[in-house]
């Protein structure tokens, strides 16, 4: 613990203590040292990821060719915006690029709320078994995606749903996999995984208010109710719009658990069903330029909503 | 924020090279020592025949490495390695998808070592593996098709295996009448479909010149069709899909009376349905007017030569001896339940005897008179991977009863085929 008093003191002492004026060995050296330790990173980010991003954008230029019976190799020609035009003219892509803005739109703030109030309550004064609920919010985060599919895969099975089993004394049996269900039964799934996660970024950045504050409303007779409103909420903005950019981020590249439930969903999700899932397709087809055109869409609509997304809730933030 | 950033992303970059560093490549060796050779493949009993060829061939190394079933992403995995050009030398690809796998140029013509063996081989596996003059693998096995009963059921209501499909819809009824979970059958899709099709003669793709021309929408088709989806409507197919917990559930307890279905499905029911020993007998397939014997074909796969290999002799050499060696080949029939696509295997005490799984019936006797039964004439389409995918979108909810029919399923699957094929440029007569 530094107090206020010593940490000036060492300002103080550094402020005397006067740098060693510089010759131009010193900068050489530290510019070699700024390549040393920045080189590791800077190459391993230009392969691993902006050499991969560059590569699938040329790529989405070129289109495959063949000819005939096509039992030859396929060529490929540059025509920069054809696998565009078929992108938009596709319906199942255009299908499913709606059918996770729907997602978005409803899971999302659904999600955050319920993690808001989650936080709220273990952040509560009265709250007990904090670090129970705490962990036990945040344990489906702990189990991998594909795993946590699997599991859900199972609770719906068509044939065998033991959730269905326990409803059925009251005469109900839920259609998981319906046309108009199936994706509400892949937005529980999401829920079921990332509330947990998304509590604990609200819940650290209500740690980070000041007690005197809350203290002090107190003081002035603010109900806990009161409380959460006007002072929690306010204070934890910052860390809803990460949230929110993240998990919006999450729904466009919505893969593993409508791809786990797809055998056993009789066709209701088709193997278009996302736009990851219909690049997929595409890549299957031997069609990889259209498949890189399709996640370059993707990503331009997903970098555009964020972008956007950002600028409407800074909008009237103090500076 | 930003420091963290930059630590999250070196920590991530350092994970990526660490997991790089493990993958394996398929580098051949011609200087000195053993040529090693790499194949990717899934079937049971594989693992141990690489074994006992690399103990018999001290010249060549083959690196077996068991990759995710073909249409579980295999695959996706041979021809991701073929584009970024480090693909292993042999790889399990079945013949459905030989065709695609060469439209791609992921295949390595091999006829000038492996011509000299056809005569090895029963001459509709050979075809299999061909494409023009050129032969990209050795056949494996075949899949003759089959009924698989529940002997036990069906002695329970005094039935006896149906001889046409009329008879066997007034099974079904009949079955499903008896308890109400029971079904004469699970739902079947993509390639487990096909062999339906394929015993009916209604053919998926043709070519004409140098122009495809895609059938699924025929008359015939209709026909096969308009058959299971009455089944389907009348209620008496199950829900649950097939290789699903709850099928190998079904195929153990007796709730799923029958499985029309290839060899090799054998092997996939008596390794997943443990509780069904004893009660499965095998039946030859009913027919769709009395008096016929045609017979379809499910799966059957090949060892393919994947584009880029060096060593495509001893590729052969061992593709070869994979497909013909008895003592090998008898390791995989036990553990795979595969049926030799070579001519002389077929005599391989493995294949001629009772398996007490199936109440100690010769089951291999039913598959060795329907195979040289199988129809002829029978192509596979150049996007093979799509044109299924498309179908089993439309399949699952044909047999959900979830709107449109088995027969839309296939022309829908049709055109969307027709559609893709057209714009990467391929030959359509349609």
């Amino acid at each position: 613990m530094i107090t206020r008093s010593t940490a000036a003191g060492y300002a103080a002492r550094a402020r005397h203590r006067r740098p060693p004026p510089r010759g131009k060995r010193d900068i050489a050296l530290n510019k070699r040292s700024l390549f040393l330790f920045c080189g590791p990173f800077a190459a391993l980010f230009v392969a691993m990821y902006v050499a991969p991003i560059v590569y699938a954008a040329v790529s989405s230029l070129y289109v495959v060719k063949r000819s005939g019976l096509g039992l030859a190799p396929p060529t490929r020609t540059f025509e920069p915006f054809s696998n565009f035009a078929h992108a938009f003219g596709d319906k199942d892509f255009v299908a499913a690029l709606e059918r996770v803005a729907l997602f978005a739109v409803v899971q999302v703030p659904l999600m955050l709320l319920l993690a808001l109030g989650l936080a709220l309550l273990i952040d509560a004064r009265s709250a007990r078994g904090k670090g129970f609920f705490r962990l036990a919010a945040f344990m489906p985060y702990a189990i991998p995606g594909v795993s946590a599919a699997l599991i859900w895969s199972f609770m719906y099975s068509p044939d065998s749903s033991p959730l269905n089993g326990l409803l059925e004394p009251a005469g109900i049996s839920i259609p998981f996999f319906d046309d108009d269900v199936v994706l509400w039964s892949v937005a529980n799934i999401v829920t079921w995984s990332w509330t947990g996660y998304n509590m604990i970024v609200i819940y650290a950045a209500l740690q980070a208010i000041p007690r005197e504050v809350l203290e002090a409303a107190k003081m002035d007779g603010a109900s806990a109710l009161r409380i959460a409103w006007s002072i929690k909420v306010p204070a934890v903005r910052s860390a809803l719009v990460l949230t929110a950019v993240f998990s919006i981020i999450g729904s466009a590249q919505l893969f593993n658990e409508p791809a786990v439930l797809q055998p056993i969903s009789s066709g209701a999700v088709s193997s278009a069903f996302t736009p990851i899932m219909s690049a997929q397709a595409a890549v299957t087809a031997g069609n990889y330029p259209y498949a890189a055109a399709q996640s370059v869409v993707l990503a331009a609509v997903v970098g555009l909503l964020s972008f956007v997304f950002f600028k409407l809730t800074r909008r009237g933030e103090p500076r | 924020m930003k420091k963290a950033c930059c630590r999250v992303a070196g920590a991530v970059g350092t994970a990526v090279l660490v997991l790089a560093g493990c993958s394996a490549g398929s580098g051949t060796d011609h200087a000195d020592g053993p040529v090693t050779i790499t194949f990717w493949g899934w079937a049971g009993g594989y693992a141990d025949a690489v074994k006992a060829f690399d103990k018999a061939h001290p010249d060549i190394k083959v690196d077996y490495q068991e990759v995710l079933p073909g249409a579980k992403g295999g695959y996706q995995k041979m021809l991701n390695a073929v584009q970024a050009d480090n693909a292993p030398c042999l790889a399990q690809v079945g013949y459905e998808s030989l065709p695609s796998f060469a439209a791609q140029g992921a295949l390595q013509d091999v006829a000038r070592y492996a011509n000299a063996d056809k005569g090895d081989f029963q001459p509709a596996a050979w075809r299999s593996v061909t494409l023009g003059d050129a032969v990209y693998g050795a056949p494996v096995d075949t899949g003759p098709m089959a009924m698989f009963y529940n002997k036990k059921v069906f002695a329970s209501l005094g039935l006896k295996p149906a001889t046409t499909w009329a008879e066997y819809k007034a099974q079904a009824k009949k079955i499903h009448a008896s308890k109400p979970g029971r079904y004469i059958s699970s739902p079947y899709l993509n390639y487990d479909y096909a062999g339906l099709a394929w015993q009916a003669g209604a053919g998926w793709f043709a070519t004409e010149g140098d122009a495809w021309k895609v059938t699924m929408g025929s008359r015939a088709n209709k026909k096969v069709a308009d058959y299971w989806q009455g089944l389907a409507d009348d209620g008496l197919i199950g829900k649950a899909p097939m290789y699903d917990q709850s099928w190998y559930t079904g195929l153990g307890n007796g709730n799923i009376a029958t499985v029309i279905g290839a060899v090799w499905q054998a092997g996939v029911i008596k390794g997943g349905a443990k509780d069904g020993a004893g009660d499965w007998a095998v039946a030859p397939l009913p027919q769709w007017k009395p008096g016929e014997n045609r017979v379809g074909n499910a799966g059957g796969s090949a060892t393919a030569v994947l584009k880029g290999c060096k060593s495509p002799e001893a590729a052969w050499e061992f593709a070869h001896w994979l497909s013909t060696d008895k003592k090998a080949y008898g390791g995989l029939v036990t553990k795979a339940a595969l049926y030799p696509a070579a001519t002389e295997l077929l005599s391989l005490p493995q294949l001629n005897r009772g398996d007490p799984y199936f109440g100690g019936q010769n089951i291999y006797k039913v598959f060795a008179e329907a195979a040289p039964k199988v129809g002829t004439g029978w192509s596979w389409g150049p996007v093979m991977t799509k044109t299924v995918a498309d179908l089993d979108d439309g399949l699952g909810k044909a047999w959900a009863g979830k709107g449109g029919t088995i027969g839309d399923a296939l022309r829908t699957a049709q055109e969307k085929t027709l559609a893709e094929m057209k714009s990467q440029g391929l030959k359509t007569s349609q």
